[in-house]
């Protein structure tokens, strides 16, 4: 079930107000069992894979607990850990890993003796497998109890607003707020209806729209010239924001309406004026999972600058991986890895830079974004593309930028591409530097109030794509 | 939660309002357009009654010359070809058309790719979206795409989805855009030096690529041109199905069989395949891009299959 779907608005509500009809000792089961349909709408038999790990996460937590010798606690740990991401590896590396060691041994003239599986990634496994696995280390660290309800812990897994692509939560903050009444809130059910609709609108009339010129270039990309790809490349940093903060937006949403708080995961990412502003803006509960998990354990910034360097390499490298079994997310993610290390050497050169240009520190801010944006956008390229060969094809076709661009199958289509990033740029902009200003959705006056969330729901009609399909990240 | 259930009831009717207000200028927009798509479309649904319809995507539109048919055979002739569209949309536009009026000669252009397993060519039926009030046959056609349609209907708005753009740009420049002729609309225009090389470079990338003939084969697409042929055939009307010039050579593909299985079973049907016509293949002064024959192209297309059509 995705969440821009017909189905899913009538899931939606249905759950919603089941949630408040019954009595609160009840309601654990409802959102339970209302997770468990949201997940088989996809592949039923995948949720026996969910239950092997809630099972497995479940006894490890409480036995790490009881346990008071530091060996077996870590044993445990291990045990937790290896679970979770031996499921992860099987079934989204194996290919992966199995293509690479054939191709090993056939430089040594032997076969490899492993079959290849055609099984299909189950939705959103990193997600979960991530969230489940933060559990059992904060219980280790001695940050969280140990969840004694099997119902609850297994909510907490599967909770279906960030089941499938995030954001990731952390035990600390959600697992208390499924024992608690969460009475009706007037502003709770509002401020989230707004942030479903605004989310509903980046999917919708942004990203959806951005997708098909996007697609109609990289999935044809050695016969466009450099401006097209230019083009769709922007596009593509446009969209990829849009669908995965579209989706966020709507997870936090829906679950706000019902009381729940889930962490912020996106704050307008493209206004970051440094590669490691950008990530703290980007996909947040995943950034500060690796720093937290990865990132500290390794040392943090409390070692000499070489290894801190390493440090973020790695993060970086582990982070490309995570999204797929594919060398052009480990390229994108040590192409990240290298503008972030760049720029910290850089930094105590450019820190002051409209100062040594006598020039106003604004300019250099626009000028900072801008190179962020095109950087990032760079990297997105083998993000995008379905192999490294794809990549390699844009990347060289780019020279041959400033011929006349392919406008699409329908200029009307690009028309309204250009139309969508105008308004997302504009919206984004006064969320970021107006933050008090022209806020039409909270005004006092309920005309203005009003009319602004009806004419977002009558530019979602008029404008919004209602075929566009998955979200990019439920992949992942 | 009174207070929330109060303002959400009211805030609902707000918004229906809003939609049939929004919706009402849009459609006033949108059956006001006297040239364009829109407008041509408008017209092969609500209207078209000649007495030879040729069926087909842009590649009718642009290939078929109406003039010509009219000519030669004394008889009315309209093209309700319309641009991107596949089978399911002229299997649509037949049964609102004999409802109204049987033709006396049917011609279908038809392409072996749109024959891919693919749901693009359902959801692009979502442009009769707006004359599925006045013609209820057609919901079962755009409900392919998605089994909520019908209920999607409810908004003034939603049948219009997507085609501000173009329906206010054909109504501001109404006098730029070129007349059809009677849907029949030619590219004048030929292939400069570097289309020419562009479009050999795509035809040898098509050649290598296997994705044509591993492709599998729709068969609800199937099933449509099956339908579209057998009302033809219970109708009494001449029927042909035509596949016009191409570029480059046809690959063999597994649909084109089909196609050909499912036509020899309606033995008063004709199939005629110009796909391989050396008469056309690589002629690229009879293109105006890729896909598209242009003016002199279509024209002598279309007197060679004058020739080859008997009524």
């Amino acid at each position: 079930m995705i969440f821009n779907s017909v189905v899913f608005v009538l899931f939606y509500i249905i759950v919603t107000a089941l949630y408040f009809i019954l009595p609160h000792k009840f309601r654990w089961g409802l959102l339970l069992a209302a997770s468990c349909y949201f997940y088989m709408a996809f592949v039923p038999v995948y949720i026996l894979i969910l239950g092997f790990t809630i099972v497995v996460d479940y006894f490890a937590g409480i036995f790490i607990e009881n346990t008071i010798d530091a060996k077996k606690r870590k044993q445990l740990l291990l045990c937790s850990l290896v679970a979770n991401i031996g499921v992860l590896v099987f079934f989204k590396y194996y290919n992966f890993l199995n293509t690479n060691i054939s191709i090993l041994l056939n430089n040594f003239n032997a076969r490899n003796p492993l079959p290849f599986l055609t099984i299909l990634l189950p939705i959103g496994l990193s997600f979960h497998t991530f969230q489940a696995m933060s559990y059992t280390i904060e219980v280790y660290r001695g940050n969280q109890k140990a969840e004694k309800h099997f119902g609850i812990y297994s909510l907490y897994v599967m909770f279906y607003p960030q089941l499938v692509a995030g954001p990731i939560e952390r035990p600390q903050n959600i697992l208390h707020q499924m024992h608690e009444n969460h009475e009706f809130d007037y502003a709770n059910m509002v401020d989230g209806l707004k942030q479903m609709l605004w989310g509903f609108f980046k999917k919708l009339v942004v990203a959806d729209r951005l997708s098909i010129y996007v697609n109609s270039i990289f999935d044809h990309a050695e016969v466009h010239n450099g401006s097209s790809i230019a083009i769709a490349c922007l596009f593509f940093s446009a969209q990829i924001y849009c669908d995965f903060s579209g989706y966020s937006d709507i997870a936090i949403g829906s679950a706000k309406t019902m009381g729940f708080d889930l962490m912020t995961n996106f704050r307008r990412p493209y206004f970051a004026k440094s590669i490691n502003e950008f990530w703290s803006r980007w996909h947040i509960s995943l950034s500060t999972w690796f720093r937290d998990y990865l990132y500290f354990p390794l040392g943090g910034n409390r070692v000499p600058k070489l290894l801190v360097y390493r440090n973020f390499f790695i993060v970086f490298l582990i982070s490309g991986v995570w999204h797929g079994a594919n060398y052009t997310f480990i390229v994108w993610g040590a192409l990240h890895a290298f503008f972030s290390i760049i720029g910290m050497i850089i930094t105590p050169f450019t820190k002051d830079m409209h100062l040594k240009l006598h020039i106003n520190k604004r300019i250099t801010d626009v000028a900072r974004q801008l190179f962020i944006v095109l950087l990032v956008t760079f990297a997105w390229i083998f993000f995008r593309a379905t192999s490294m060969e794809n990549a390699m094809t844009v990347i060289h076709n780019l020279k041959t930028f400033g011929q006349h661009p392919f406008l699409g199958d329908s200029v009307s289509n690009f028309g309204h591409c250009i139309l969508a990033i105008a308004l997302l740029f504009i919206i984004e902009y006064k969320k970021e530097y107006l933050p008090t200003k022209f806020n039409f959705f909270q005004h006092p006056n309920i005309f203005i109030r009003w009319g602004s969330i009806v004419s977002m729901i009558v530019a979602i009609l008029i404008f919004g794509v209602f075929n566009g399909g998955q979200f990019i990240y439920f992949q992942f | 939660m009174t207070l929330f259930l109060k303002r959400l009831f009211l805030f609902i009717i707000v918004v229906v309002i809003i939609d049939q207000l929004v919706g009402f200028a849009m459609r006033q927009l949108y059956f006001n357009q006297h040239k364009g798509q829109f407008a041509q479309t408008t017209y092969s649904v609500d209207s078209a009654n000649q007495d030879i319809i040729v069926f087909g995507s842009s590649r009718a539109v642009r290939h078929y010359s109406t003039t010509i048919l009219s000519k030669a055979f004394g008889k009315s002739c309209y093209n309700v070809g319309r641009d991107g569209q596949m089978i399911p949309y002229y299997a649509a536009l037949e049964d609102v058309i004999f409802n109204r009026k049987k033709p006396k000669l049917v011609i279908l252009d038809i392409n072996t790719w749109e024959f891919f397993v693919g749901s693009s060519k359902y959801e692009k039926l979502s442009i009769l979206l707006p004359y599925c009030n006045k013609h209820p046959e057609l919901i079962k056609y755009v409900e392919t795409a998605s089994p909520y349609e019908r209920y999607k209907l409810y908004s003034a708005i939603y049948p219009f989805n997507s085609s501000l753009f173009i329906a206010t740009n054909n109504k501001l420049f109404e006098s730029k855009i070129a007349s059809d002729e009677n849907g029949y609309d030619p590219l004048n225009k030929t292939m400069d030096a570097a289309t020419i090389e562009y479009t050999k470079k795509i035809v040898e990338q098509t050649k290598k690529e296997s994705k044509m003939k591993q492709a599998k084969t729709d068969t609800l697409a199937l099933s449509f041109y099956r339908q579209f042929l057998q009302k033809c055939v219970d109708a009494n009307i001449p029927t042909y199905v035509v596949i016009s010039p191409t570029i480059a050579p046809e690959i063999p593909n597994e649909r084109k069989n089909k196609l050909l299985e499912i036509t020899k079973s309606f033995p008063t049907i004709t199939f005629l395949d110009y796909s391989c016509d050396s008469n056309y293949n690589d002629h690229f002064e009879k293109f105006a891009d890729i896909f598209h024959l242009n003016k002199q192209g279509s024209e002598e297309f279309t007197k060679d299959l004058v020739n080859r059509i008997k009524l």
